[in-house]
């Protein structure tokens, strides 16, 4: 093959082959389920609230109708969350699960990192008729059903470490939310403060997923089900 | 006067056995995916769907089916069939399998000539490195900025595990395949394999494995690395199932490749032919093949243990059973460790060769490269818990370990010293082969010492886990063993199509691979000393430069890669014809037509000499 | 003539071989502690050292091989289209050459082997007397700290200068790796098991926990940091936390 014909044919091997390659490559980030934002609210200058669950399947939430892939999976109404810098976040989180004893009771049954390191917790009694509220720092660790445990990386946005067990739904009413129905849920709110722009981790902290060691499996360890992210712009 | 190859094939028509004749490619997977589906209709029939085992005992009955009727459909049961039923192969029949007469469907068969399985692996290893080399695209695309914009990290994770098995098998086959099997029974001076339907086997087993190991990302993925390590293997989807049995699977392939080197080499030599006649190619070969048949088969066990905790419960690896992940670990480096000598010795040993024929020198101390060799493959199965130093398992090993893993360093620099020796005041064809051998030479040096630095345990209680560590093993293997791979390739391209891989191209391939190498992981090796671990799907702001410029050099060595798959395929029809002796070397492939005809010589030769005396005959030739 | 040819042309290869030794040197001297994160302990120097040792005993090596290398590309490569003759030196064997060759990589070998032993020695020696003994646990994808002796729980890591730290490490569910990369200190967090690590900051300020061992979806999210703070600085710290407990 002569010279010119050679580096012709190496042209064209680069951008066909590199072509091919990002066209998959774009098929691909279009096919990976990326969850929609849910937008913290702003309500006065520096302050917005957030308000997610946390359902005992997926019939509730993002998963659709039909509860997606895995129905039965415990899932958080939202996974990717996003908030603006330098503002106070305060977030209810709608607890609708049962529950069981947390693995590292100690840490996890405390509240941390939120402003006066307390959370408010609202539990309803089993008709769902009334509700208890009490400020708390931390819970009887052997009845939790989820945590919302907030972390970032080092280096990506100022630090923030937030972690609020979430106590086991003690309803046994019916309410309808959105295509599924559950009991009354326990309300958690607390706030914290966000710096510079970052994005940030948060998963549940009690193992619930099946596989023989840890309970890590299953639905805490697949993306879009028991953790998520927070983007701090 | 007729051959008795003529002759015979004047004879043989097809007869009778219509349909085991016509078996191919297509009807192995209609077989795999029947007996797939039957696998999984059985297990799902008749298993309790409520116990918490039932998805990985459909899956593995899934993969049992699979390969089972893959090796039905592809016609690998055909001749053990007819040998117990008394309708034993004749002539006629073995000539019809070695293809006689079938032109290129015989490529797509279960074809019993060496010389045609050579080219199938050439084949198995571009659609390994190629399906490999996308995830590694994907996977640079993810990290070239931080934070998970192009896949989410359960889809990243996926990416890393899968990508690293698949370029871990094509390695292993990368050279060994083609050319242990093209070239190697023709250096000896043989007509074929000592066992031919066991090289059609081993191939045709490799093509089933990547179907299951392929299969993975479609059925869930993987959740950790291709070390599979427990525990975390448990929280695997049945992706992990498909994984375990394409390893299974694999082993077989491997263990029957490698017990056919060995017979052929040492039963099937011709007359003259001492072993200290031989090419090193060959001795690299057979070296490479025994140590693969020690440590694959740990593979085999370590995977079917983790099948065995996933399907029946036991506790192998389980610590609340009273098991430990620990095994795991050991288990698999056990393997883990030889297995990338398995992947070396080839390529050094194709390298060898070039290195002797494109300076007109004979190779430097034959001897040295032999004892070099084995060496190394035997010190190799005393070091593998330098991959376990921070795993806390025993640390009163750790010294042991050190000193066998620094030990290595020894055979290892003598590989410098043939390649270096060989060269020394040569007169250097720089040709292709030549070309890609300096690549290799600058690269290894980088490979080795970093390896050094791992074997301290000081510094890898520093370096282990990080990019460091990946950016090492990726000098070893992409800028080293695929780098020999191609020269390999460029070196035999003639004797297998009758045409050179075009000279231009494939200098355009070296130097965007080579800088390419050199940008990508010199870069990785700084993100590692700076103190970023691997496996991440996401990363600190301060890897963000060093991350950037490694995805750039990724995409160059892809962009190489691209350029010289372009002219493997143009040259084959395109390329500047070559005779049957285009280097003027002197070993038995040079000597025989290209391309070799069935049964590679008329008369087997008699040797008298190695084939390292370069004299001026041969140059005018 | 030919004779006097070659050994001028040797005379080159010694001269590229010994600047890129000086290279080799340089980066070896010059690179390790600028690349690596900053030493807050004695482990640290110590690997930085090694670092530094093992870089300089390959520089030669590597700088020979290189050397060697670009002479054979100036000077033995053949000129022209024809098919090159068979080399005038046909030489198949150098006793003096491999003898020599294995000689040094096996006194170089031994020398690595003795640094790397000692500085393992080093590093393995006691924890003295009163080490300051801190509980780790690793889980999906989080570690936190405990300090047993004053029943404090912590998603930080604070570290006094200067007293000799014991870490305790545990996994709650898969193996995790636990690394300060500041310190040179690393090993496995397994279920069902403990180990050990101990070492000495000798540095304050902020440093890095990275997750080595991949742990799954969020494991490189697995990343906290810590503080080496005064000895007055830890206690008053201690106390605080311990009342909040």
């Amino acid at each position: 093959m002569e010279r010119s014909k050679a580096f012709g044919t190496a042209l064209a091997s680069i951008l066909l082959g590199g072509g091919a390659l990002a066209l998959a490559g774009y098929a691909l980030a279009s096919a990976t389920p990326h969850q929609g934002a849910l937008m913290c609210q702003a309500t006065t200058t520096g302050n917005c609230t957030l308000t997610i669950s946390s359902f005992p399947d997926s019939l509730a939430g993002e998963h659709g109708k039909s509860g997606g892939a895995h129905p039965d999976w415990v899932s958080y109404s939202n996974d990717n969350l996003v908030a603006p810098a330098n503002t106070t976040v305060t977030m209810t989180i709608n607890q609708y699960d049962s529950g069981g004893a947390l693995n590292n009771k100690a840490f996890f049954s405390r509240v941390w990192g939120t402003n006066g390191g307390t959370a408010t917790i609202s539990t309803p009694n089993a008709a769902g008729t009334s509700y208890t509220t009490a400020t708390v720092s931390k819970v009887d660790g052997t009845n939790v059903g989820h945590t919302f445990t907030l972390r970032g990386i080092p280096g990506n946005g100022t630090p923030i470490f937030v972690s609020v067990p979430l106590p086991a739904d003690p309803a046994t009413n019916s309410v309808t939310v959105g295509d599924a129905t559950y009991s009354s849920p326990v309300k958690v709110t607390f706030s914290f403060k966000t710096g510079t722009p970052g994005v940030y981790e948060w998963n549940c902290e009690f193992p619930c997923g099946g596989s023989r060691e840890g309970q890590f499996g299953y639905a805490m360890s697949a993306y879009g089900y028991m953790s998520g992210t927070l983007t701090v712009k | 006067m007729t051959s008795t190859l003529e002759h015979a094939a004047h004879t043989s028509a097809p007869e009778g056995g219509g349909l085991a004749r016509r078996q191919n490619f297509l009807t192995a997977m209609i077989g795999g995916v029947v007996f797939a589906w039957l696998g999984w209709f059985l297990a799902h029939h008749f298993l309790d769907s409520s116990s918490r085992n039932f998805s990985d005992l459909v899956t593995t009955s899934l993969t049992i089916g699979w390969i089972f009727g893959f090796w039905l459909g592809i016609g690998a049961l055909n001749g053990p069939g007819r040998w117990l039923i008394g309708a034993d192969h004749t002539r006629a029949d073995d000539l019809y399998y070695a293809g006689e007469n079938q032109g290129r469907a015989r490529y797509w068969k279960y074809c019993t000539d060496h010389k045609v399985v050579g080219v199938q692996y050439i084949v198995m290893t571009a659609v390994l490195l190629g399906a490999g080399g996308i995830l590694a695209m994907a996977i640079r695309t993810e990290l070239i900025v931080p934070g998970n914009h192009f896949v989410n990290q359960q889809v990243y994770n996926g990416f890393v595990a899968v990508h690293g098995m698949l370029m871990i098998l094509a390695l292993i086959v990368a050279v060994a395949g083609p050319w242990a099997n093209f070239v190697v029974p023709i250096m000896c001076g043989a007509r074929d394999m000592a066992f031919p339907r066991l090289n059609a086997l081993s191939l045709w087993t490799l093509v089933g494995a990547a179907g299951l190991l392929l299969s993975v990302l479609a059925v869930g993925s993987l959740t950790m690395g291709w070390v599979v390590l427990a525990p975390i293997a448990d929280q695997a989807g049945v992706g992990m199932d498909f994984f375990a049995m394409s390893i299974i699977v694999f082993t077989v392939s491997t263990t029957v490749a490698g017990v056919n080197t060995i017979c052929t080499v040492m039963t099937m030599r011709t007359k003259g032919m001492t072993l200290a006649r031989l090419p090193i190619f060959v001795w690299a070969s057979v070296i490479a093949a025994a140590l693969g048949l020690y440590a694959f088969p740990y593979f085999s066990l370590v995977e079917a243990q983790t099948l065995l905790d996933r399907n029946f419960n036991t506790s192998f690896f389980v610590a609340g059973g009273g098991g430990t992940g620990w095994l795991q670990a050991n288990l698999f480096w056990l393997m883990g460790h030889p297995e990338v000598y398995v992947i070396l010795l080839p390529a050094v040993g194709a390298l060898f060769e070039i290195a002797s024929v494109m300076s007109r020198k004979p190779v430097f101390s034959y001897r040295t490269a032999i004892a070099g060799m084995t060496g190394l493959a035997g010190l190799s199965i005393l070091v593998w818990a330098h991959h376990m130093f921070t795993t806390g398992w025993a640390p009163t090993l750790g010294g042991p370990f050190m000193l066998t893993t620094e030990l290595i360093s020894i055979p290892t620099g003598l590989f410098f010293l043939v390649i270096i020796g060989t060269m020394w005041r040569g007169n250097v064809w720089m040709k292709l082969p030549t070309i890609w051998l300096f690549g290799f030479i600058f690269n290894f040096i980088i490979a080795g010492i970093t390896g050094i630095y791992l074997s301290d345990i000081p510094i890898d209680n520093q370096l282990h886990g990080t990019m460091f560590v990946t950016a090492h093993f990726h000098y070893v293997f992409v800028g080293s063993v695929l780098f020999g791979a191609i020269a390999a390739l460029a070196f035999w391209y003639p004797k297998v199509t009758g045409r050179f891989l075009d000279e231009t191209m494939g200098r355009i391939s070296f130097w965007l691979a080579f800088i390419g190498v050199q940008v990508t992981f010199l870069a990785m090796f700084v993100s590692g000393l700076r103190g970023m671990p691997r496996r991440y799907s996401s990363y600190s702001l301060i890897f963000e430069h060093t991350n950037f410029i490694t995805t750039i050099g990724a995409y160059m060595i892809m962009a190489g890669m691209l350029v010289l798959l372009g002219a493997v395929v143009r040259s084959w029809s395109h390329g500047e014809p070559a005779g049957p002796n285009p280097w003027h070397a002197n070993s038995l492939e040079w000597l025989v037509p290209t391309p070799p005809p069935l049964e590679n010589f008329d008369v087997l030769p008699v040797i008298t000499e190695d084939p390292y005396n370069y004299r001026e005959e041969l140059v005018r030739s | 003539m030919a004779e006097m040819k070659n050994k001028e042309n040797l005379k080159g290869m010694f001269a590229t071989w010994v600047i890129l030794t000086v290279v080799g040197v340089a980066i070896g001297i010059w690179g390790p502690a600028r690349l690596m994160p900053r030493s807050m302990s004695d482990n640290m120097h110590l690997t930085i050292l090694t670092m530094v040792v093992f870089t300089v005993a390959a520089a030669p090596v590597a700088a020979g091989v290189y050397a060697v290398t670009l002479h054979a590309l100036r000077h033995w490569v053949h000129k022209g289209d024809n098919v090159p003759a068979p080399a005038a030196e046909q030489t198949r064997e150098n006793a003096t050459l491999t003898a020599s060759w294995l000689i040094a990589s096996t006194v170089l070998t031994v020398f690595l082997l003795i640094w790397g032993l000692g500085a393992l020695a080093v590093d393995n020696g006691s924890a003295g007397r009163n080490p300051l003994v801190v509980d780790v646990t690793g889980q999906q994808w989080l570690w936190t700290f405990s300090y047993p002796g004053s029943n404090v729980q912590s998603p930080t890591l604070v570290l006094p200068e200067g007293r000799t730290v014991d870490f305790h490490i545990t996994a709650l569910d898969v193996t995790h790796g636990f690394w300060i990369a500041n310190m040179g200190v690393q090993v496995d967090a397994n279920v069902g098991t403990t180990t050990q690590i101990h070492t000495t900051p000798t540095a304050l300020g902020q440093f890095d926990i990275r997750c080595t061992q991949f742990c799954g979806l969020n494991h490189a999210f697995m990343v906290t940091t810590g503080d080496v703070v005064t000895k007055a600085q830890f206690n008053s710290w201690l106390a605080s936390q311990s009342q909040k407990a």
